[in-house]
């Protein structure tokens, strides 16, 4: 036992017989261990059961008694949802009452008379016991809030079922809320818990009808176990309307990721694969609904694969760094100025595997500055080599993603990179994406301000992409804007593209910042540009991301142009 | 008096009372209270009327005290009343009987009461 005597709560125990020697013969004998209370008859019983219910550990209960008899008072309170789970003792001489009061619910009996002190002393403990166990384990079983099985009780449950009834088609269904701790923080957490206990009525009410079982299994996250359901789609509405009777006003979306009962999949597989369903559906305003199909399968093993091949890429140097350039379109003919390191994957077995498909996925589970790091010192030691080699020093942008702001070690790490390289701070050019900037405004702009204090040049990229006000921008530290290429691509046939692109070109001289334009891929597209006053392009009109082997040539290229060849 | 000189004069096992109260003081203290207890004047009234549910009770109630109190020869006169009037019970015992019951339980009540009473005064 963990808990210490003194903070156990004293037991309450209500005595009740209407002759007081009775009463006070039982007082006498279980004063020294609990807190007793009294009452002479049926009615005043009750009345102090009502009053102390959560408090009263157990009833000893007379049978016989004016006014209101125990039968009376143990029929009442065992109907009671309130006042059930109270232990009654019936207190009796007659072994023919016994049958019927163990029939209505008493715990146990007392016999009189009471010279047995040490049985009523026992008895009394055995059932304050068994019934704090009980509680014990109703709390544990039950979301208190809900009214579900809580997790454990639940997949106990789950396994059982399918143990015994394999060949019964049961759904896993997860349910979940958009941006539920949003829903907490603009509304309060009590409005939060009625929300969640709407789901839970919602779900109560679907199980009166369809066979199954369901938990909530953590915050906003309820899990559904039921017979096969045709329509999901009809109990998604369901729960929503529920939703919005109990929250008019407030926009609460509700996603549902279901595993379908096939194949006498094991509950915890099944379940996992409706939470993965469940999560696709994250940041799609049209579909709230998604059921895991083989697709679904082959791209969560792509991933899987993905994410445990890392670090054997990075020590096999399966990963390895492109460069596209970066030209300066003032200038005639353009002048290549930089190049930004863009990661690619060559799989011993996958092949060329996209930075689509792995870059967000390293991102939302923390892996990605393995990947940062790897291209960071790539392209260090890639600068100091073309530097060696080719008496250029070409300054490179690497990419600084949302989870190196919480890496303590970065400064080090980056310092140490121009040191070994012997390098100038501003040849390593740092990119972070517009949504970091402002997913963690105060810490990001405190990293950044210490980078730019160090030396550093800071990019903000993909901007138009995210939701920095114009306010934002006026404080964020920024050395170079990189205009997202959706601005670009069609400024050839759109007027209100081409005034897009102009008014960002007017942010950065507000700014006093250069911008780069990415995505250019005609000719056209960079004479609007340049006439629009933009510094630096690129794209594929200049250059695809290519090895270092071939940026190499464009550098020899760049020399022979300097050189008038 | 002792308190064990006035169970052997009122027929009570005091034995039993000393199981159920484990001391003279707890003892002595209930049987002072017992000719207060109303449970004797309670039976008597319910005779005059013969109402069986006030009868059982009563009698119930008289039994329940003088089991705990170990005062044997009133409780087990008690308990043919108690048996006769249980609910569910079969009447065995004629009106007449009954009354004659009633009057034995009322004397020994009066010996039970006038040793106490003795008891109390230090006789």
């Amino acid at each position: 036992m963990i808990i210490s005597k003194q903070l156990k709560r004293p037991r309450l125990v209500l005595i009740v017989d209407d002759q007081e020697i009775n009463r006070d013969v039982l007082g006498m004998i279980l004063e020294d261990y609990y807190e007793i209370l009294y009452a002479c008859d049926g009615k005043e019983a009750l009345k102090i059961i009502e009053e102390y219910r959560d408090r009263l550990s157990v009833v000893l209960l007379d049978l016989i008694m004016p006014k209101m008899d125990g039968f009376e008072v143990l029929t009442r309170v065992r109907n009671d949802e309130f006042l059930n789970a109270i232990p009654v003792i019936m207190l009796t001489a007659e072994r023919s009452a016994e049958l019927r009061a163990l029939e209505m619910g008493a715990a146990d009996f007392i016999t009189k008379p009471f010279d047995m002190h040490e049985v009523i002393l026992a008895r009394v403990g055995r059932i304050i016991e068994l019934s704090e166990g009980r509680q014990l384990i109703s709390a544990a079983e039950h979301d208190r809030l809900t009214m579900l099985y809580s997790r454990n009780f639940f997949f106990e449950y789950v396994n059982r079922i399918h143990t015994y009834h394999p060949d019964w088609p049961m759904d896993a269904i997860v349910v979940d809320i958009e941006q539920f701790h949003s829903v907490n923080a603009l509304n309060g957490r009590e409005f939060g818990d009625r929300v969640l206990q709407s789901i839970g009525d919602g779900i109560r009410v679907f199980l009166t009808e369809v066979e199954g079982l369901a938990s909530r299994v953590e915050a906003d996250r309820f899990n559904i176990f039921c017979k096969h359901l045709d329509d999901h789609q009809k109990l998604l509405d369901r729960l929503q309307n529920e939703v919005y009777s109990h929250a008019r006003g407030a926009n609460i979306r509700l996603r549902m990721g279901v595993m379908p009962g096939v194949d006498s999949l094991e509950p915890v597989v099944q379940f996992d694969r409706a939470r993965a369903a469940c999560n696709m559906v994250r940041g799609d305003y049209k579909t709230h609904l998604m059921v895991y199909d083989e697709d679904m399968q082959r791209r969560e093993m792509l991933n899987q694969r993905l994410l445990n091949d890392l670090r054997r890429a990075v020590e096999d140097k399966e990963l390895t760094v492109f460069y596209q350039p970066k030209y300066d379109i003032q200038c005639d003919p353009p002048r290549l100025s930089s190049a930004e390191a863009l990661i690619r994957w060559n799989h011993p077995e996958l092949g060329l595997v996209s930075p689509g498909a792995f870059i967000p996925l390293f991102e939302s589970n923390g892996q990605i500055g393995v990947v940062d790091n790897y291209v960071w010192n790539e392209a260090a030691r890639q600068i100091a080599e073309w530097r060696k080699k080719l008496g250029v020093t070409v300054p490179v942008s690497v990419n600084l993603s949302r989870v190196d702001v919480f890496d303590p070690t970065l400064e080090d790490t980056l310092c140490g990179l121009i040191a070994r390289h012997e390098l100038d701070f501003k040849c390593l050019k740092l990119e972070v994406t517009e949504s970091a900037y402002t997913d963690n405004a105060e810490q990001m702009i405190e990293l950044i301000n210490r980078l730019r204090a160090l030396g550093f040049e800071v990019e903000m990229d993909d901007f138009g992409t995210g939701y920095s006000s114009l306010n934002m921008l006026s404080y964020m530290p920024i050395d170079v804007l990189k205009m997202d290429m959706k601005f670009v691509r069609n400024i050839e046939h759109s007027e209100k593209d081409y005034r897009l692109v102009q008014v960002v070109l007017d942010i950065a001289r507000y700014l006093k910042v250069p911008v780069v334009a990415e995505g250019v891929e005609t000719e056209k597209q960079l004479q609007m540009l340049r006439d629009a006053g933009c510094q630096l392009v690129q794209g594929y009109y200049f250059s695809r991301p290519v090895p270092p082997e071939d940026f190499e040539k464009l550098i020899i290229r760049e020399k022979q142009i300097k050189r008038g060849v | 008096m002792t308190i064990k000189e006035l169970y052997d004069r009122i027929g009570g096992n005091y034995d039993q009372a000393v199981r159920v109260m484990k001391s003279d003081r707890l003892i002595d203290k209930y049987v002072r209270k017992l000719t207060a207890s109303q449970v004797a004047e309670s039976l008597a009234e319910a005779g005059k009327t013969m109402d069986p549910v006030k009868l059982f009770e009563s009698a119930h109630a008289m039994k329940g005290v003088c089991s705990n109190l170990g005062l044997e020869a009133l409780a087990n006169a008690v308990n043919d009343i108690t048996e006769e009037f249980r609910p569910g019970n079969a009447r065995k015992l004629s009106d007449d009987d009954v009354r004659a019951r009633l009057d034995a339980i009322a004397r020994q009540y009066r010996i039970t009461a006038e040793g106490i009473r003795d008891y109390e005064q230090g006789k």
